[in-house]
């Protein structure tokens, strides 16, 4: 049996798909420990979860709070510059100091959790990557070769900071392999060490209440748990689409209670009464709705998601609209067409249903952790 | 008018045509452009927005005024303050030296 360590950033949609592939390795004998969550965060796992180092409480990353109105390069600039290479610093030591307590046979870094990769290279541990999105994987910067050697500086900064100086990997990419949790009839062709599990979504607590429901199939608007700030033009937008559609009921999620008072739904209990979800076109809200076979509207607002929005539209699974500039009677039409786009959809669940999820991901961890050699330093 | 300047006004018409076109596919077909319009915080354009904007000029102009040449030659603080001008002088710019 091994012990996994598991690097994350303190970032829900990072830790949610891991926390299924960590039941399935517990389930099957082996340990799992955590570094990154936060104490905000612990609610997500299951109180026997093991954080470390467990000398002290969890920590509280002070991070800059991105303003809100940031799109496209600005705000790439800003989630690395101000993000991702501070939060690597400050995580290097409580990975080294979880290594040093836990001795893991095998790490599994987020792609945004570059203190994993940079100790795991440094002191020689097998470590697979967690893509939790798929973007990355598409080298959106292929064509932007200046743009690419600015994040090439970053990442190199931090290798010479905390990692080895003989490696020569893109820290984002385990040379051992990369943990795609998507499919690749989503994403499309990508090269490279990846190995495609589908979304691994677990039956997560939740315990909301259903919103009342009165029986017309649901079009349900959600913008995750990251973007309650800028969105509530976009959802009063929703609101005023969905008035003119009386043949569904509008589910409009709205975080701050300043639009609608829905703050929270459970997704995974709505989503089969639903025709249609309108989302920001974050991975795991796209993976589990098309794992319902439900069609998009995307309306991605920056990071991944104009990447992801793009892999929805071009397996026909949904539409996209423009998140800051969509009107009302633009916004209806979409959710009309995309209501044509249910074969597409159930073409992607259909892909999602074999890739094995959570299961087919614990076993290839452990398959990396057995294979380790023993001459390994440590 | 000069002739530059009547061909600078027929590439910046041209331009913002294909701008509405990349928007129109993305649901807005009401937006206001002019030279100044940045891509970024204007536009909202996001690199796989560029791409299709790329494919829409090389269709037009062809060989001699190549978006991802240009945009290669770019560093991150200047792809994020882009703005249509900047587009227009150097599609110009790039037809005056193809002779066009």
């Amino acid at each position: 049996m091994s012990r996994f360590l598991f690097v994350v950033p303190p970032l829900v949609g990072h830790i949610n798909p891991t926390i299924g592939v960590a039941a399935r390795l517990k389930a099957d004998g082996h340990e799992v420990g955590w570094v990154g969550p936060t104490a905000a965060l612990a609610a997500l796992f299951d109180v026997n979860a093991a954080f470390l180092p467990s000398d002290r409480p969890l920590p509280e990353f002070q991070v800059a709070g991105r303003p809100p109105q940031l799109r496209g390069f600005a705000s790439l600039k800003f989630l690395w510059e101000e993000f991702l290479v501070p939060l690597a610093d400050t995580m290097v030591a409580l990975v080294d100091a979880a290594v040093d307590e836990f001795r893991p046979d095998a790490l599994l870094v987020d792609q945004q959790a570059l203190a994993g990769a940079l100790v795991a290279e440094r002191r020689d541990i097998p470590w697979a990557t967690s893509a939790t999105t798929s973007a990355e994987l598409l080298q959106p910067l292929a064509e932007m070769p200046k743009v690419a050697a600015w994040l090439d500086d970053l990442l190199a900064g931090l290798r010479q900071r905390h990692g080895s100086p003989t490696a020569t990997h893109d820290l984002r990419f385990s040379p051992h392999g990369v943990l795609a949790f998507s499919t690749e009839e989503l994403v499309g062709p990508v090269d490279g060490k990846i190995v495609f599990v589908g979304p691994s979504i677990n039956a997560r607590p939740d315990s909301t209440s259903l919103p009342e429901l009165d029986g017309r199939p649901v079009v349900l608007v959600s913008l995750g748990t990251a973007n309650a700030e800028a969105g509530e033009k976009f959802l009063r937008t929703a609101i005023e689409a969905l008035a003119e559609m009386p043949d569904y009921q509008g589910v409009v999620v709205d975080p701050t209670g300043e639009v609608t008072d829905v703050r929270r739904v459970p997704q995974l209990a709505l989503l089969p009464r639903c025709a249609v979800v309108v989302c920001h076109a974050g991975h795991n809200t796209v993976c589990e709705t098309l794992s319902h076979g439900v069609p998009l509207v995307v309306a991605p607002i920056r990071d991944d998601q104009p990447i992801v929005a793009q892999q929805v539209v071009d397996a026909g699974a949904g539409v996209r609209v423009r998140f800051g500039r969509v009107t009302a009677d633009q916004l209806r039409a979409a959710i009309t067409e995309a209501l044509d786009h249910a074969e597409g959809a159930r073409r992607i669940q259909r892909s999602f249903a074999s890739a094995g999820g959570a299961g087919a991901a614990a076993n290839w961890l452990s398959e990396l952790a057995a294979t380790r050699t023993s001459g390994l330093k440590r | 008018m000069t002739t530059t300047e009547a061909s600078r006004d027929v590439v910046f018409a041209e331009i913002a045509g294909m701008l509405r076109t990349v928007l129109a596919e993305l649901g807005v077909d009401d937006v206001e452009i002019d030279e100044g319009t940045s891509f970024n915080e204007d536009l909202e354009l996001e690199s796989i927005d560029l791409v299709t904007l790329t494919a829409l000029i090389s269709e037009r102009w062809g060989e001699p005024v190549n978006l991802a040449e240009f945009l290669a030659d770019k560093d991150l603080d200047e792809v994020i303050a882009l703005k249509v001008g900047d587009l227009v002088d150097f599609v110009v710019t790039a037809l005056a030296r193809a002779g066009g």
